[in-house]
């Protein structure tokens, strides 16, 4: 969800993918950046995302990803389910912490 | 759309897997790369320290590639190939098993595909007409006559009365010599109406068909030749279209040649295509019938073959009704005497083609069906007893994380290698199989012998391979899943006696197989006990020895009776005295190959019931001919050189002639006069009675026949008969006379054609081919069903001897002696034959009553015949039994004890 967010804003390589997922979440998900590859694989299959090779920044041809419609529509999803969980655990937490 | 792009990713990564590879080498190599670079620039790293934490940072390249791999999606066709191998290694390793294992579902592949070759050959592929759906081959019948020759007035009729039909055609058939540069030869010859080829839709290779104007009586001399006769005789030269050859000694020009292959819808029977057409050029007046629809009484003489076309929407159901309706009708009219039990009636072309050979086909078929199932169930007990052989490696292998479902996969594609490769050598024994029966099937069974090899007897094959790999392979792969590591390596395979659970697969297995085998066997004992049966009826005639041949004295050589007479007597004179000849003579036509028509006679002191006639099959003979046949004298004599053309006219009846028509009188010396017959000339008085001759097909009812002599006959009622058959009886082997009459006839006149030499064995053997085919392919199923059962058998008790081994080997301690362990052990393989057996036997009389039609002289339910087979296979089964059940009664307890 984190990887598809960060391809919302623009195509990115799977360096710079990794690289905004650490400053996204404040270097939180900095476990293995090669989880990503398997990753960005299976997005690919579910046709989350587009692959595509472009010049990089240093002018070296990179494996760019884009989000696609798909994609979009799946990361809005998580998005809401993502919001209904957190709520209904926001609420249970208070509650608990009322109720103690 | 997920599923789209699955797909095209799993595509795409295998059709490109090694650009795949190198582009995520790249990719994470360019993540590497600029990890390392950001690492020097933010945290002042050197670029060795760097690069270690970078890689540090990714973790295993080699463990994300992995993973990378198997999100491709492709690890289910990846693994395949992976199994595959596997597979293909395993079954390296063990060729015995394989070799069995392969050729048993090779047997069964390849017996199913050939029968397939040849159920598609004679029941799938279309006749070759256009729309053969829409012809129907037209009959009458009466008292006697199941299926009959039309008349012209019927023709005329049933054209202009039947809706149902667009068109009716007629045509009979023939031979004709043609010559060509002093070469005769003898061809069976159509004489065809101008709308036969219309009706059928044969567009002709070249030239045309005929011309309304060259259908009539007396027309031009025109033909139209056979591909073959054109390719063989003409050298497939275009320009013979037009050109003038020699018929029957006289010139006729060809107007057409047809289609290769083509065949008149009733030629695809034991007399062969016909090679020669002609136009029939009959007419009304010319069969002594009625122009138009009108009816004489009695319909006129019969002789003709009729087809018709049915009208776009039709059926020959419909057709049926209308012809009964309109023979309702004439009867009415008093056109048909109603005790004559007229009929006319249409048969569709492909049921009159097929028809027969149908219900033999397909119960045949259903027989290798059988075959296939047996060969699986014992591929599937042999890799269930390599199943138990492989627990422990199974066990093994989930306990080092093989996932269950992989197991059983792993052990599917095994079968189906397994599979592959029984398949591919069925193939090989179809290839075999079809061309034996190319070049064995019997003339008589049609279009058995088109049987070829082509891509949809492949892809059945394929089909058998695939469904006989699931069949086999079902049970082991969920065998396979079935493991349990911990109790598995636990007990270390090791247990006093045989786990029953496992056993109990294979056991239902084999009992199945024997119950398969057992229906097969009843079914070929029941054809075994039929053919028997038909060899065992009396046909009248002895057929040991004799040799016959068809010739014919066309009418531009031998202009007269007495001229065809002389040859024959001379032919006659010369053939008695080549060595080794017994008796020689001529007939009109063979026992059991033709049918015979009957003529109308009038027996002295004989009234027939109102409106009956005293029909009498008739043939025509020369002197020799009743010794040569080998008929038996009942009273009287047989024709000899008294019975010359200017001598009385003698008759030699049948008995069943005497018991018809001259029931309690004194049936020598009796007149007759044959229907046509001058009044002023003198009756045939009876000289001999014989018996009864099975003429017109071995169950058939025996008619009234009378014999007359050839030059006799030809005098009065009058009638040439130009082709005949010379039949020898020698006191060898006949073929060994083929070249010593041919000679004689080569000496007399060098001109003449012969043709249809057969021994009358053969006559007898095409006569009753459909039966012998079926039991045949019966016996051998029904044998190779036996076998493999055996096999199972054997398998079961060989199988339950070595996992109790260690069990025997206590009892024997607590002292049984080896009498009772043979006896243990038998009665593992007994049981199951036993069980297989009841189920075979209630399954086989259930199924048996399906063949009731192919029977003769047994009834399907034949308590001898289901007896024997119960005998056969006990007996197989315990002689199954009994190889492996010795070795567990030699146990040897020290041996177990200490091993």
């Amino acid at each position: 969800m984190l990887t598809l967010k960060a391809l919302t804003l623009q195509p990115m390589h799977g360096w710079g993918i990794s690289i905004r997922l650490r400053q996204i979440s404040g270097d939180v998900f900095d476990v293995n950046q090669g989880s990503l590859y398997p990753a960005l694989q299976r997005m690919l299959r579910r046709g989350w995302i587009r692959a595509y090779y472009g010049d990089s920044e240093n002018n070296r041809r990179a494996r760019y990803y884009e989000i696609t419609r798909d994609g979009r529509r799946q990361l809005e999803e998580q998005m809401a389910e993502w919001d209904h969980a957190s709520r209904a655990v926001n609420r249970v937490l208070r509650f608990a912490t009322q109720g103690a | 759309m997920a599923w789209y792009h699955g797909i095209t990713t799993a595509f795409n990564a295998l059709a490109r897997r090694g650009r795949e590879e190198r582009q995520m080498d790249d990719e994470m190599q360019f993540h590497l790369e600029m990890e390392a670079r950001r690492l020097v620039k933010e945290n002042g790293l050197s670029e060795e320290d760097a690069r270690y934490a970078a890689q540090r940072a990714f973790g295993g390249v080699e463990r994300h590639k992995d993973s990378v791999r198997d999100e491709r999606g492709t690890s289910f066709v990846e693994d395949l190939g992976q199994d595959a191998r596997f597979a293909v290694r395993t079954l390296r390793r063990r060729p015995g098993f394989t070799a069995v294992a392969a050729l048993t579902l090779a047997l069964g592949i390849g017996a199913s595909t050939t029968l397939f070759g040849v159920v598609k050959a004679v029941l799938l592929t279309p006749l070759p007409y256009d729309r053969p759906e829409g012809i129907a081959v037209l009959w009458s019948s009466w008292k006697g006559f199941d299926q009959t020759w039309l008349s012209y007035d019927e023709y005329e009729g049933w054209k202009a009365d039947i809706p149902a039909f667009t068109n009716v055609g007629i045509y009979s058939d023939g031979a004709v010599n043609l010559t060509e540069n002093g070469e005769s030869e003898r061809l069976r010859a159509g004489y065809i109406d101008r709308d036969i080829l219309p009706i059928l839709g044969v567009k002709l290779s070249l030239g045309r068909g005929f011309t309304a104007a060259e259908d009539i009586p007396n027309g031009p001399r025109v033909v139209i030749l056979s591909r073959d006769v054109w390719a063989r005789r003409y050298g497939a030269d275009p320009s013979v279209v037009g050109k003038s050859i020699q018929v029957n000694g006289q010139a006729a020009q060809v107007v057409g040649v047809m289609p290769a292959g083509f065949r008149l819808p009733l030629d695809f029977g034991a007399n062969g295509p016909t090679l020669i057409w002609l136009p029939l050029g009959a007419d009304a007046e010319s069969n002594g019938a009625i122009p138009g629809p009108q009816f004489q009484k009695g319909g006129g003489s019969h002789g003709f073959y009729g087809l018709a076309r049915l009208r776009a929407g039709a059926t020959v159901a419909q057709a049926n009704k209308q012809l009964a309706d309109r023979v309702a009708q004439l009867k009415k009219e008093g056109v048909y005497p109603e005790e004559q039990q007229f009929r006319a009636f249409a048969v569709g072309v492909e049921d009159q083609v097929t028809g027969r050979l149908k219900p033999v086909l397909l119960v045949v078929f259903a027989a290798v069906g059988f075959v296939l199932l047996i060969a699986c169930a014992n591929v599937a007990g042999l890799l269930l007893v390599r199943g138990e052989q492989r627990r422990r490696e199974m066990a093994l292998r989930v306990a080092l994380g093989a996932g269950g479902q992989r197991l059983s996969r792993q052990m599917l594609t095994e079968t189906v290698v397994l599979a592959g490769l029984g398949g591919a050598l069925g193939v090989a024994f179809a290839a075999i199989g079809v061309w034996l029966v190319r070049h064995n099937a019997p003339a008589a069974l049609p279009r058995v012998a088109d049987a070829h090899l082509d891509p949809w007897v492949l892809g059945f094959a394929l089909g058998t391979a695939a469904l006989a790999a699931l069949i086999a392979g079902l049970l082991p792969a969920l065998q396979a899943t079935s493991v349990a590591p911990q109790t598995e390596l636990r007990d270390g395979g090791r247990t006093a006696t045989a786990g029953h659970a496992r056993l109990r697969w294979r056991q239902t297995l084999v009992a199945a197989e024997v119950a398969l085998a057992v229906v097969l066997v009843v079914g070929a004992g029941l054809m075994i006990r039929s053919v028997v049966n038909l060899f065992a009826i009396d046909a009248g005639i002895r057929t040991d020895g004799v040799l016959t041949m068809r010739l014919s004295t066309p009418a531009a050589w031998y202009p007269d009776s007495v001229r065809v007479t002389a040859f024959h007597d001379e032919l006659r004179r010369q053939v008695a005295a080549l060595p080794g000849v017994k008796a020689v003579g001529l007939v009109r036509i063979l026992p059991l190959a033709t049918e015979m028509g009957d003529w109308g006679l009038q027996v002295e002191g004989y009234t027939p019931p109102p409106n009956q006639g005293t029909p009498g099959d008739w043939q025509i003979v020369t002197p020799g001919y009743f010794e040569a046949m080998g008929l038996r004298l009942v009273q009287g004599r047989f024709f000899d050189d008294r019975d010359v053309m200017t001598a009385p006219p003698a008759m030699i009846v049948n008995r069943r002639f005497v018991e018809l028509y001259l029931q309690g009188r004194q049936a020598l010396g009796a007149h007759v006069r044959i229907g046509g017959q001058d009044a002023k000339d003198p009756p045939y008085t009876i000289v001999g009675i014989v018996d009864n001759v099975k003429h017109n097909g071995l169950t058939r009812e025996v008619k009234a026949q009378f014999y007359a002599p050839q030059p006799q006959f030809a005098t009065s009622p009058g009638n040439t008969s130009r082709n005949m058959t010379l039949v020898v009886r020698g006191s060898g082997k006949p073929e060994q006379l083929i070249n010593p009459v041919r000679g004689v006839i080569k000496g007399l006149d060098p001109r003449l054609p012969i043709s249809d030499v057969r021994t009358m064995n053969e006559v007898v053997q095409q006569a009753i081919a459909a039966p012998r085919f079926a039991m045949q392919l019966l016996g051998l199923f029904g044998v190779l069903a036996l076998v493999l059962s055996a096999i199972g058998i054997f398998g079961i008790v060989s199988q339950v001897v070595a996992s109790r081994t260690q069990e025997f080997g206590i009892r024997a301690a607590l002292g049984a002696t080896p009498r009772n362990l043979l006896m243990l052990s038998l009665g593992s393989g007994v049981r199951q034959a036993g069980a297989g057996l009841v189920v075979g036997v209630a399954v086989a009389l259930a199924l048996t009553r399906t063949m009731t039609t192919m029977l003769q002289g047994v009834t399907p339910t034949d308590p001898l015949t289901f007896g024997a087979v119960v005998g056969v296979t006990a007996v197989v089964a315990i002689g199954a039994s009994l190889i492996p059940a010795r070795r567990a009664a030699k146990t040897d307890l020290a041996k177990v004890m200490t091993g």
